[in-house]
């Protein structure tokens, strides 16, 4: 628990940061949409990787059509297409997660506490 | 999600498994896996495309125009029955507007000329003449004349429309006054060149049109009047007991508890700054959650453990526009009349979706409070306010009509004892 007076580095805190204006159901909240946000990008996640064996099933094209530089599309998926997807999924979900925590925790204006009209009181 | 994407998904799912079936089991030789994938990937469309209007349910039967009916349509038809429709006056009588009007009565009336005034100005002038007419100019007699009267004026020689330029090619014209209700608010004015006067009926009966259309015009005004004043009628409401209560609770808190008593005055702060900053009918729902947290914190202060809260929010409704100061004032109900006064409390639930293949936000606010009796909530639901029934809810569904007209549903469900859902749906904005 922070000390209600002074912050770490001695400082004056400043009115309201974020961290300590949470209440527990909001937090919880917050879990819980972010929960949904990981789990839904983990279900598309397996559902990516659960279709590359699929398709060498179904598909022979797949394993046996060839494209620039005599590679097959599942090799060409393996070798590089999946890292590229690894990449875009994680981006997408930290970015998502990040927003959802920006929107659900704290607040608009904490940091600015002055109102334009008044000034704070010592 | 009975409405949402989870029944296509199944759906759509099922319908690869047939596809499969049909094509690969059924049928022999089985079809090629391009035809396969062909096939299925049109079903999919099909259902993704065609589920949205499933879900709509058929056309209302007003939008079924007999053929005679749709030959006249478009903007800038060329009947006067398609000027009608277009309304260019709906926005009031303005010289953009105006301008517009003439553009479109001009071609209609046989290379005759159109101006259109308010009371003191020519606001717009198409056809001959325009190079020595223009909008801005002061308005003539015969102009005054019908403003004055209110009644259609005949101007059958050259002379009387006191144009000093000696090469003007109009020599007769008929002006009829505009009115907004009682009020002449301007006129309509029909020149021609050749002499003969443009046939009076028709153009009485244009400058009817007009005037029908300022009349929507003020009509749209005044509604958007009405929104405004609910608005701020709703933010004037917050009730002064609350603040009341919350500097109490405060108080109570100063000498045991500074650290809480300064968070509280924190949130107290945020939530009037909220209320009072807030511009404009909509905000992102992110911002009006903020404002519930708000609002619940203070209320928990006072109440302590009796009011519990849980919010169940979707990612995607967080940045979906909402109109404002609209899941407030059901969250407050749901406390002070579901929570507030059973002994034990309760929890209040605030769970918020959205559904991007119907375009549609979903927001439900729930309480296992006291509950609603079933004849104040047959009131509720007829629109009919007691005393000291407040005016929230009917605030709320005032708004919600005037901005959304009939595309949002608000039910309130509730029994005695068993807690109150009030469900909300709005277009996803």
């Amino acid at each position: 628990m922070r000390d209600p007076v002074r912050a770490d580095d001695g400082r004056e805190p400043s009115l309201g940061s974020a961290d300590e204006h949470d209440t527990p159901a909001e937090v919880d909240a917050a879990f819980r949409t972010l929960r949904r946000v990981a789990i839904g990008h983990v279900a598309v996640f397996t559902c990516v990787i659960i279709a590359v064996p699929l398709l060498t099933a179904a598909l022979g094209w797949w394993s046996q059509g060839r494209l620039s530089g005599g590679m097959s599309p599942m090799f060409a998926m393996t070798a590089f297409g999946l890292y590229a997807f690894f990449f875009v999924i994680c981006l997408a979900a930290a970015t998502l997660s990040n927003a959802v925590e920006e929107r659900m925790l704290g607040g608009p204006a904490r940091e600015a506490h002055h109102d334009e009209e008044g000034t704070l009181p010592p | 999600m009975s409405n949402g994407s989870l029944p296509l998904a199944g759906v759509v799912l099922l319908a690869w498994g047939a596809v499969y079936l049909v094509t690969q089991l059924i049928t022999a030789p089985p079809l090629g896996t391009g035809t396969t994938v062909l096939i299925g990937a049109g079903l999919t469309t099909a259902l993704i495309v065609g589920y949205p209007s499933a879900l709509r349910g058929p056309r209302s039967k007003r939008s079924v125009q007999p053929a005679s009916a749709r030959v006249q349509q478009g903007r800038h038809g060329t009947t006067i029955a398609a000027v009608g429709r277009s309304m260019p006056l709906r926005s009031g009588l303005t010289a953009e507007s105006a301008h517009r009007t003439a553009q479109l009565l001009q071609p209609l009336l046989s290379g005759a000329a159109v101006a259109i005034t308010d009371r003191e100005h020519v606001l717009a002038f198409a056809g001959p003449g325009a190079d020595h007419h223009r909008s801005g100019d002061d308005v003539v007699a015969p102009t005054a004349r019908a403003l004055n009267r209110g009644k259609t004026v005949l101007v059958r020689r050259r002379g009387e429309l006191r144009c000093p330029n000696g090469d003007c090619p109009l020599r007769t014209a008929v002006i009829v006054p505009l009115t907004d209700g009682n009020r002449t608010v301007g006129t309509l004015q029909v020149y021609r060149g050749d002499g003969a006067l443009s046939p009076q009926g028709v153009v009485e009966g244009l400058a009817g049109i007009l005037s029908l259309h300022l009349e929507l015009a003020e009509l749209n005004r005044r509604q958007r009047l009405a929104v405004d004043a609910k608005l701020d009628a709703l933010r004037a409401q917050i009730n002064p007991h609350f603040l009341f209560n919350t500097l109490n609770t405060i108080a109570s808190k100063v000498h045991t508890d500074t650290e809480e008593t300064r968070q509280l005055l924190v949130r107290l702060s945020d939530f009037f700054r909220y209320v009072v900053r807030q511009e404009g009918h909509f905000a992102e729902f992110g911002q009006e959650y903020f404002f519930v947290r708000t609002y619940v914190s203070l209320e928990q202060a006072r109440y302590g453990d009796r009011v519990r809260v849980r919010y169940d929010i979707d990612p995607q409704v967080l940045t979906a526009h909402v109109p404002v100061l609209i899941i407030q004032p059901l969250v407050e109900n749901a406390i002070k009349h579901g929570l507030a006064g059973k002994v034990e409390g309760g929890t209040v639930t605030l769970k918020a979706r959205v559904d991007p293949l119907t375009r549609t936000t979903s927001i439900r606010v729930a309480d296992d409070g006291a509950g609603i009796p079933a004849d104040l909530l047959k009131r509720i639901s007829d629109g009919e306010r007691g005393e000291g029934d407040g005016q929230g809810l009917s605030n709320i569904a005032g708004r919600l009509a005037s901005l959304y007209g009939e595309r949002y549903r608000l039910d309130i469900q509730s029994t005695e004892n068993g807690g109150t859902v009030v469900d909300l749906q709005i277009p996803l904005g």
